[in-house]
């Protein structure tokens, strides 16, 4: 065999295996589909579910899951604006600021089952907010900070100097300067992270599964110290004991609307990006 | 006027200061929490066999298992990645690469438990028939899943690594009158690597945490397999045992103590997994 006819074999190959591998994301998309078919009647998302999750729609549970995610993102949202700002404008030591990137990629890289048993420790036990929607906002709050900060601090970097210099040149204060230089111009990288973050929280199982969720019985949080029903642990605990197609069935079902939420989240997250690169070429 | 600068510095000062305060309280808490068992059982916690809760707690199972099933993941997926990696990389156009990359986003996004989901309802009844076994959560079942669910991220970082080199060295390759293929291979292949070790690495560290797939999937039995590279037996990962048993004990007691080790020990290992990826990462991006 020739080399040139075995060069174009391998392309070949390696074009099939690019293509099996691109098309997983279809695979699954078309499997959790057909599998929760069974499931998905017009009140899907408006039913509470019933009879031990076998029948019914999803409602309490993704109300849970958008609790939780907002919860995190509106205690998570200040202090990464606040700790990127102070790292990019205050912060004037490199080592102090390679410090706390690094310790940023710690925090990205934890194994997500340890927020989750330290922070039940501090969160719950320690402050006493017990197995509640506010531990899980908590824990998935300190989860997401990295996300959070990464796209910050990306797009504050990414701020042509002009900006600041212009506003240093017409004597701002460094408050002035964040105020109607800095926030307003990074916004879209703001609201990159918020998405971005909104879907890391949204995918997140291991974290709440012991410190904010319940599977049935309290349907809305009342108090501060309710847990809530959410997506992922609905599924969690379905796959663990199903018995029947039609639990199964109602797990694929609750697992499509989670893959849409956070599929979405994404999407919108990189129209969002897209917005921020056309700007910064202006 | 400097009164109130200095006031809302102070502020954005205490906001990172959170942020300091939850990764250092986090490792904080971990060596604070497992101290009383590793008091207890000094080294012997990591080489012992036999957990059982109110007597005895040994890791090496646990320890064993997750680092049999991430050894596993990172065998599967170190070939594919690579070979898609390069074709991704050299062979296609900026268009469909852009669109594969996007692919890949999605996919590295997709919930562990929807993961976990399809490997209780395919995989493990694949693996099941195919090696004719009684039951199909293994540490095999696990590592192909975990494999699957790194796949994009390590695919997407060895691909940056390739297209990290610079394009001098393609068009003299080129221009030399290497083929596509040789300067794919030849050129282009060994300045990546350092690189792609990062991807793999970093691969690894996200594999060794994952909880929820793994959990459903491995079997959950505390022993090593026997014999000892028996990967068609059930076992336990470190993330899947803390996983299993956390919601039993939480807050007090030895038993808490105890997962709580296990716990600083797979934030150690990933810690000093994902450090040397990145070293790897860095040194790339700088020669």
């Amino acid at each position: 065999m020739s080399s040139a006819t075995f060069e174009k074999g391998m392309v070949f190959f390696l074009s099939i295996l690019t293509l099996l591998v691109s098309s997983l994301l279809l695979i699954i998309l078309a499997t959790v589909f057909a599998k929760g078919l069974p499931a998905l009647h017009s009140g899907f998302l408006i039913e509470t579910s019933e009879d031990f999750g076998r029948a019914g729609g999803i409602f309490y549970q993704l109300m849970g899951t958008m609790i939780l995610m907002t919860g995190a993102i509106l205690i998570s949202l200040p202090v990464a604006l606040g700790s990127v700002i102070y790292q990019t404008q205050y912060l004037k030591s490199e080592t102090g600021k390679e410090i706390c990137r690094q310790l940023g990629q710690v925090l990205n890289a934890t194994p997500t089952i340890l927020f989750g048993l330290v922070g039940y420790l501090f969160f719950g036990v320690y402050l006493e907010t017990g197995v509640s929607w506010v531990t899980g906002s908590l824990i998935l709050a300190v989860m997401i900070l990295p996300t959070l900060q990464v796209s910050i601090r990306e797009a504050i970097e990414a701020l042509s100097d002009q900006y600041k210099e212009t506003g240093m040149a017409l004597g701002l204060s460094p408050w002035s300067q964040i105020k109607s230089i800095i926030v307003p111009q990074c916004y879209y990288g703001i609201i990159t992270g918020v998405f971005l973050g909104l879907a890391r929280a949204a995918g997140e199982t291991a974290a709440i599964m012991f410190a904010a969720t319940t599977f049935s019985g309290i349907r809305l949080p009342e108090s501060f110290s309710d847990p809530v029903p959410t997506l992922q642990t609905h599924m969690l605990v379905l796959t663990q004991e199903a018995a029947n197609p039609e639990t199964l069935a109602q797990a694929w079902g609750a697992g499509l609307v989670l893959l849409s939420l956070v599929f979405f989240l994404t999407v919108m997250a990189w129209i969002l990006r897209g917005r921020l690169k056309m700007e910064a070429e202006l | 006027m400097k009164n109130e600068s200095h006031g809302v510095m102070l502020v954005f000062a205490g906001l990172n200061l959170i942020f300091l305060c939850c990764a250092g309280g986090l490792f904080f808490f971990l060596i604070f929490e497992s101290y009383p068992i590793l008091k207890l059982h000094g080294f012997d916690f990591w080489l012992g066999q036999d957990w059982w809760v109110g007597e005895t707690y040994g890791a090496l199972p646990m320890l064993y298992g997750s680092t049999l099933v991430t050894a596993l993941a990172c065998l599967l997926v170190l070939p594919l990645a690579l070979a898609v990696a390069i074709f991704i990389s050299e062979f296609l156009t900026s268009t469909s690469r852009r669109c594969v990359k996007a692919v890949l986003e999605l996919l590295a996004g997709v919930p562990g438990i929807v993961y976990g989901l399809l490997g209780v309802s395919f995989l493990s009844l694949w693996i099941k028939d195919i090696f004719g076994l009684l039951d199909g959560n293994t540490l095999a079942t696990a590592g192909c899943l975990l494999a699957i669910m790194i796949l994009p991220t390590v695919l997407t970082l060895s691909e940056d690594a390739m297209r990290a080199g610079p394009a001098e060295y393609r068009e003299i390759a080129l221009g030399l009158g290497l083929s596509k293929w040789q300067m794919a291979t030849g050129v282009v292949l060994p300045q990546a690597l350092p690189g792609i070790m990062g991807a793999v690495l970093l691969g690894i560290g996200r594999a060794m945490g994952e909880t929820i797939a793994v959990m459903l999937v491995v079997g959950s039995l505390d022993r090593i397999p026997d014999p000892w590279f028996n990967i068609f037996s059930s076992a336990q990962t470190i993330p899947s045992k803390l996983g299993r048993e956390a919601a039993e004990s939480i807050g007090e007691g030895t038993h808490w103590s105890a997962l709580m080790a296990l716990g600083l020990t797979l934030f150690i290992m990933v810690l000093l997994i994902n450090f040397l990826g990145n070293r790897f990462l860095k040194r790339r991006s700088i020669s």
